[in-house]
């Protein structure tokens, strides 16, 4: 007797359909796959129900802008913490604590151009020279920090505003500004550009 | 009390006619492959549970650190720049199985698949411990509830899903590191809520699986199980049984009032049901090869005891091919297995090299945003930022050099050696300059970082850009003719 022969005859009614001499039973589903089955599809009615049909819940739209104002609103906040001004950026300046966070990022960053020493063109760098009382893009404390967040495109001075953000640029300043003080006499000359 | 129907070839024992659910109690199986299977599914199970506590190279052997995109694999440390490894390590995974599906047969299934392993190593061994045998089990099943069969079961339960929580832990644990689980699991489940409903969902899973749905995964719902029945042909090693020699199968009783009419008429098969008794997954494999057959080999040894105690020879049903079944030789070297081995050794070959390939650091030049070049009086500049990876679990320090370049290329930025932390990653801007009468157009630069040591190189090229040279030599010119002081 061949093993491979089944032990009973099929009972169960056949498919009419033949591929390659393999037949189909017409068998019951499993009770737990019919299950889930008819699971998905309450699952279905209450998703729908709930994202389309009644628009309780809130769409990839409406989600990504919640996220993106909840972003902007914790951005808002920090920047009303640190109030920005010509005063408060001074104060800073005068503040350990800024100056050092602000002295690792310059020297990481802006020294490339500026030198660690500040003085940019004039030690040899590519920069403006920053010790001066003589600036180019404007010398009150939120110039500086307006030209390093934007940027001097035509210069070749990146806007640092995405790259840093705003808590270390405002360090840097703070570090720059601990090489000046309060109502020290100060000049532009645009002229000089960086040259 | 319901007894297992005669298994056919025409429907799933585990499924009756109405579609409800069979269950099977598989009887005490003792033997040498048994034996084996228990050593070695005790060790894998110890093996996956150990993985996140052994440390290798200060992380854990396995730490799939999702939150950071760093993949600590027994001393290696991959970040997500190397994600593409994967599909060597997938391809190489699935080349693997080709290969020993073609050769050996369902061996995953029957002794390393972790459905397999934690089922016959973990639950069964505590059901059996709690409800005994499978006639007493069966029993149990049948039997009107009362206070003792409600506690038999509230208890085994109970345990499965302390067992389940456990492993579910543990998988957890591969991809937040012991200690931090440990945190996670000391706070209240409001402040992990997301991995409390992971671990919630997969435990409950886990248990639902084990507890009840078993074989019903193999058979029905692992495409592995199916993809493994296409791979296979008539000489793959299969559990089988051979009908050569059992047929036709009659009991002792039986052979002896006919067999010594004509001897030899009757088989070694006695027709005992042992098979199918042992069978997890209700089948008789004296059917042949089925689609259920997990290859767990029970069958083979609860046939050879029968076998020895009758003084017959063992390997009734063995592990042979079907060519080797039927009478036929195997031939292990054929156009499948040496197609599937040639993949699979492609597959290791280019899967060496992608790993060779990787550097303790990534290196990365990019040219900032805004004009891609600037003219002073002296120089054409162009400006980039470098970004170095330290892959290594130490600092890194580097060392940044054009290595191809004009030589009057000056460069600003990375001067000496720096220094970049542990698995950290530093981001400075490089400069370079050309004197301006030098410029003749654009050039490539190749730029390299190194390691202090000089253990490794990466070079990365960059364009180095400016006007067009006509254009400089003319305003130069004029210059010279105005004798600078138009400016």
């Amino acid at each position: 007797m061949n093993p491979n022969t089944p032990t009973q005859p099929p009972e169960e009614p056949l498919r009419p359909h033949v591929y390659d001499g393999i037949r189909e039973f017409d068998k019951r589903l499993p009770n737990w796959w019919l299950f889930t089955f008819y699971a998905t599809i309450v699952f279905w009615v209450g998703y729908w129900g709930y994202y389309e049909w009644l628009h309780v819940g809130p769409n990839n739209h409406q989600r990504i802008e919640k996220a993106i104002a909840s972003i902007e609103a914790e951005k808002l906040a920090a920047t009303a913490s640190t109030k920005l001004d010509n005063a408060s950026l001074w104060q800073m300046s005068r503040n350990p604590v800024f100056v050092e966070a602000g002295r690792a990022t310059f020297n990481s960053i802006c020294a490339t151009c500026h030198k660690e020493s500040l003085r940019g063109v004039a030690d040899g760098g590519i920069g403006a020279n920053l010790r001066r009382e003589v600036w180019i893009h404007g010398g009150n404390p939120l110039d500086l920090y307006n030209t390093a967040t934007n940027g001097v495109l035509a210069k070749g001075m990146p806007a640092w505003g995405p790259v840093l953000g705003q808590k270390r640029i405002i360090e840097a300043v703070a570090y720059v500004l601990s090489y000046h003080h309060e109502g020290e006499p100060m000049s532009i000359q645009p002229a000089v550009a960086g040259k | 009390m319901e007894q297992l129907p005669r298994p056919t070839l025409d429907s799933v024992t585990t499924i009756r006619e109405d579609g409800s659910r069979r269950f099977v109690y598989p009887a005490d199986v003792h033997g040498r492959f048994t034996r084996v299977r228990r050593v070695s599914g005790l060790f894998l199970i110890a093996f996956y549970l150990a993985l996140p506590w052994i440390k290798v190279g200060g992380y854990p052997a396995v730490f799939l650190d999702i939150a950071d995109r760093r993949f600590h694999l027994f001393g290696f440390t991959l970040t997500a720049q190397d994600a593409w490894l994967l599909f060597f390590l997938i391809t190489g995974l699935g080349f693997l199985l080709f290969f020993l599906t073609a050769l050996v047969g369902r061996v995953w299934c029957g002794w390393a698949c972790p459905q397999t392993v934690f089922l016959d190593h973990l639950y069964r061994p505590i059901e059996r411990w709690i409800e005994g045998d499978a006639v007493q089990r069966r029993a149990l099943a049948a039997a009107p509830w009362t206070a003792s069969k409600a506690t038999r079961r509230i208890v085994k339960h109970a345990l499965y899903f302390a067992v389940s929580a456990v492993i579910t832990h543990l998988f957890l644990a591969y991809y937040v590191s012991v200690p931090e689980l440990w945190a996670m699991m000391r706070e209240a489940p409001a402040s992990n809520w997301s991995s409390f409903a992971f671990i919630a969902v997969a435990t409950g899973a886990l248990y639902f699986n084990y507890a009840w749905f078993r074989e019903q995964l193999c058979i029905i719902i692992c495409p592995y199980g199916r993809l493994q029945s296409a791979l296979q042909d008539d000489h793959s090693l299969i559990i089988g049984y051979d009908g050569r020699r059992g047929e036709p199968r009659m009991t002792v009783a039986e052979s002896r009032e006919r067999g010594s009419a004509a001897p030899g008429g009757a088989g070694d098969c006695v027709a005992c049901s042992r098979c199918v008794s042992v069978c997890p997954t209700g089948i008789d494999i004296r059917n042949g090869l089925q689609i259920e057959c997990i290859g767990c080999a029970a069958c083979i040894d609860a046939c050879d005891e029968v076998m020895v105690r009758l003084h017959r020879p063992k390997g009734l049903i063995r592990y042979d091919s079907l060519n080797g079944l039927a009478g036929k030789r195997t031939r292990w070297l054929r156009p499948r297995t040496s197609v599937y081995s040639v993949l699979l050794l492609v597959g290791i070959a280019v899967a060496a090299w992608a790993f060779s390939t990787l550097r303790p650091a990534n290196f990365g030049v990019t040219r900032m945003v805004g004009a891609p070049y600037f003219v002073d009086k002296e120089y054409v500049r162009n400006q980039f930022f470098a970004r170095i990876v330290n892959k290594r679990t130490e600092v890194g320090r580097f060392v940044v050099t054009v290595v191809r370049g004009p030589s009057d290329l000056r460069q600003t930025g990375f001067s000496g050696v720096v220094d970049v932390p542990p698995l950290g990653e530093i981001v400075e801007p490089l400069i370079f300059q050309q004197p301006r009468p030098d410029y003749r157009g654009p050039f490539q630069i190749l730029v390299s970082v190194r390691d202090e040591a000089g253990k490794f190189h990466l070079e990365r090229q960059v364009e180095f850009l400016g006007p067009d040279p006509r254009l400089l030599r003319e305003e130069e010119e004029e210059e010279a003719s105005h004798g600078g002081t138009s400016r």
